[in-house]
């Protein structure tokens, strides 16, 4: 039967074609494209997110993919933490025709890889930049995962009037969106609480010594009743060591920036400090089990939680591609959209009725001893977050 | 009164660790005409030497020695590995070679060690303070400037009262008549590298001691500030880049105290803004070298 080989080869020809116009992927393949730091200065976040990611695709395509259906396959390019090198590694991903694609931990860059997927409709996470202006300045294709600035600033906010503080010192950095917006933010919420804010200063990342900002707190009068700041490694360990060497004994609030092994290594210094995560391992819970998990499959403790953040971004497109009537595009930006409940690793994720920042819940923890307790776990009020 | 006292006790003691990184940049520059931008990595090496060291159990005394040890030794390699063979080179040469240096050990460290901070737990005692009268010193400000001063000390005489001492700062003067004296330069060269590895050593311990961790970019804006500090100081000055650097930390600490809050943010602008106005009137820095070696 000639004429059927020949429409055999034809039909052959073009499956390569539009193969090859997908990159590699074969006809029902779901292509996720990274363009985050696997080197540089964000690859403290963006590797950890990775390593996560990875976990949950192994387990995914284990279960035959995707929502059952879509096997995944990655594409992954680093963009050595340069910004207009995420652009260019969005760009060739978006060329590729993949299905979805993932920017790095930061505002910047996400931001600008964010332009050129928006307007190739292709869905769009960020690793784990939690600054809200991400999805507002993007458009409806960009999505976050981890707790929004504003939101944990707000947690942070609630807990101080909670504890009845009535005056802040409010220290941030104009060097990064994270740890300018946030204690803004707080500031902002704080305020709106019933607090004062005395003073806003500025320090910036990187510079070691604290003297002069510590040296100027310890001149108020009267002292702040709470100092809350954003500043995370190095800066933070070098900030609170030289305000308790100086005599400053306010309580420190502080954001997930500081969930680090380094905060618990610092002694006493640190003791009774308060601040926000993505999620806390408490005995039982899923996070628990799933560091349990992850030591098991890759032999590493996992020391953050960027890990478990990378690792729900596999499970909330998996819950995307279920109900999508197809996974690109619109479909799939519609059902991400709309999802509510994905029960994550750190507790429920929800889109629907945000600007692509999910509604989540945030973890307050208490540092005594060199170790963290749980102070509560809060799902915030969206109407009280302070508008991004 | 306090608080002045205060501020100069903070100044003092960031101008003596910027003193200390550009000394270690000025060293290697007075001898072969090289910023060596791979200086701050020589930090993050001696940083890692002690979390290691404290991690296995070693004492922090006997991990701070360690790594300037191993920090000088690394040195010495770097600069048989690196720029040995680019000797003949040119100072564009030279400098791209550093920086392609830095570059590697940065994506060594991040691919071998790991890309996340590692905590540093120092002894309780270094977050003390003491107290004379109503006024604070943190235990790390006195140490960094003791420490400065003991190495600043122990340079000095490193320089002036031994042979190789002696044979580097003519080597610095000029190296070709070094050479013609039957004296080896490559030895004079190394050694510049491994006192730089002991200052660099020094410095990260300083270093790490007020940041609680280490990363594999650690070295980055240390070796900018020292980079800085020679240039005020006047390249390939000893006693400029010492001055350099203790005038930066000065000159630090002063606009975080003067300017208002509204404009501290800009802080970095207004030291760098100094910084040209110095140049202007001092082209050769505060306190050139006698050469007047420029890159």
């Amino acid at each position: 039967m000639p004429m059927l080989r020949k429409n055999t080869r034809r039909a052959a020809l073009a499956l390569s074609l539009l193969a090859s116009t997908a990159g590699f992927a074969a006809a029902e393949d779901f292509v996720l494209g990274l363009a985050t730091g696997q080197t540089g200065g964000l690859a403290a976040y963006d590797q950890p997110s990775l390593a996560g990611l990875k976990l949950a695709i192994d387990e995914i395509n284990a279960r035959g993919g995707l929502g059952g259906k879509y096997p995944v396959k990655l594409e992954i390019k680093d963009t050595r933490s340069d910004t207009a090198a995420a652009v260019q590694a969005a760009q060739e991903l978006v060329d590729q025709g993949v299905n979805a694609i993932i920017t790095p931990c930061d505002a910047d860059p996400s931001i600008a890889a964010g332009q050129i997927t928006q307007g190739a409709e292709i869905p769009t996470f960020t690793f784990c930049g939690s600054t809200p202006t991400i999805t507002s300045a993007v458009g409806d294709f960009m999505f976050g995962t981890y707790p929004a600035d504003n939101a944990q600033a707000l947690v942070l906010a609630e807990f101080a009037a909670k504890k009845g503080y009535k005056s802040a010192y409010v220290l941030k950095s104009a060097d990064s969106a994270y740890t300018l917006k946030l204690p803004e933010y707080f500031a902002t919420a704080f305020e709106a609480a019933g607090g004062k804010v005395l003073e806003q200063s500025t320090y910036t990342m990187g510079q070691q010594d604290f003297g002069a900002e510590v040296t100027k707190i310890k001149g108020l009068n009267p002292q702040p009743d709470v100092i809350m700041t954003a500043a995370y490694e190095p800066d933070f360990p070098a900030f609170i060591k030289q305000l308790r060497a100086a005599g400053v004994t306010a309580p420190v609030l502080g954001s997930d920036g500081i969930d680090t092994p380094t905060t618990l290594s610092l002694g006493s210094v640190a003791d009774g400090l308060v601040h926000t995560t993505a999620g806390f391992a408490v005995p039982g819970s899923s996070l628990e089990a799933f560091n349990a998990k992850y030591k098991q499959a890759t032999g590493k403790e996992p020391d953050t939680v960027y890990i478990a953040n990378g690792y729900e971004i596999g499970l909330i497109l998996d819950a995307a591609a279920k109900v999508a009537a197809s996974p690109r595009g619109r479909d799939l930006r519609d059902a991400i959209a709309n999802l509510e409940n994905v029960e994550g690793v750190t507790g429920p994720i929800t889109y629907k009725g945000t600007a692509g920042m999910p509604v989540r819940s945030i973890s307050l923890v208490e540092v005594k001893g060199g170790a963290r307790s749980l102070v509560e776990a809060v799902v915030p009020e969206a109407a009280k977050v302070p508008a991004p | 009164m306090d608080l002045l006292l205060q501020h100069v006790i903070n100044a003092v003691s960031l101008g003596g660790t910027y003193a200390l990184l550009s000394l270690g940049l000025a060293i290697v520059f007075s001898i072969i005409g090289l910023i060596n931008f791979a200086h701050g990595e020589l930090m993050t090496a001696a940083g890692y030497t002690i979390f290691f060291m404290l991690a296995a159990g070693v004492s922090l005394p006997l991990a701070i020695v360690f790594a300037i040890v191993a920090v000088a030794i690394l040195a010495m390699g770097i600069e048989r590995v690196a720029f040995r063979p680019m000797r003949k080179a040119d100072m564009t040469g030279l400098l791209i070679t550093s920086f392609a240096m830095s570059m590697i050990l940065q994506a060594f460290f991040q691919n071998a060690i790991g890309a996340r901070p590692r905590a540093v737990a120092m002894p309780e005692a270094l977050s003390g303070v003491v107290n004379l009268g109503s006024v604070h010193l943190g235990i790390i400000p006195l140490m960094s400037i003791s420490i400065t001063v003991v190495a600043l000390v122990a340079l000095n005489l490193f320089l002036k009262h031994t042979v190789m001492g002696i044979t580097m700062r003519a080597a610095a003067e000029d190296i070709d008549v070094v050479r013609l004296l039957g004296l080896k330069a490559g030895r004079v060269v190394a050694t510049s590298f491994a006192v730089s590895g002991v200052l660099a050593a020094t410095a990260a311990f300083l270093w790490v001691a007020q940041r609680g961790s280490v990363d594999p970019l650690m070295g980055f804006v240390p070796v900018l500030k020292a980079f800085v500090a020679t240039i005020v100081g006047g390249l390939g000055s000893l006693t400029g880049a010492v001055a350099g650097g203790m005038l930066l930390g000065i000159v630090e600490v002063l606009a975080q105290v003067v300017l208002p809050p509204s404009m501290v943010e800009f802080r970095d602008a207004f030291v760098l803004g100094f910084v040209i106005l110095l140049l202007l009137v001092r082209p050769q820095g505060l306190l050139p070298a006698p050469t007047g070696r420029r890159s």
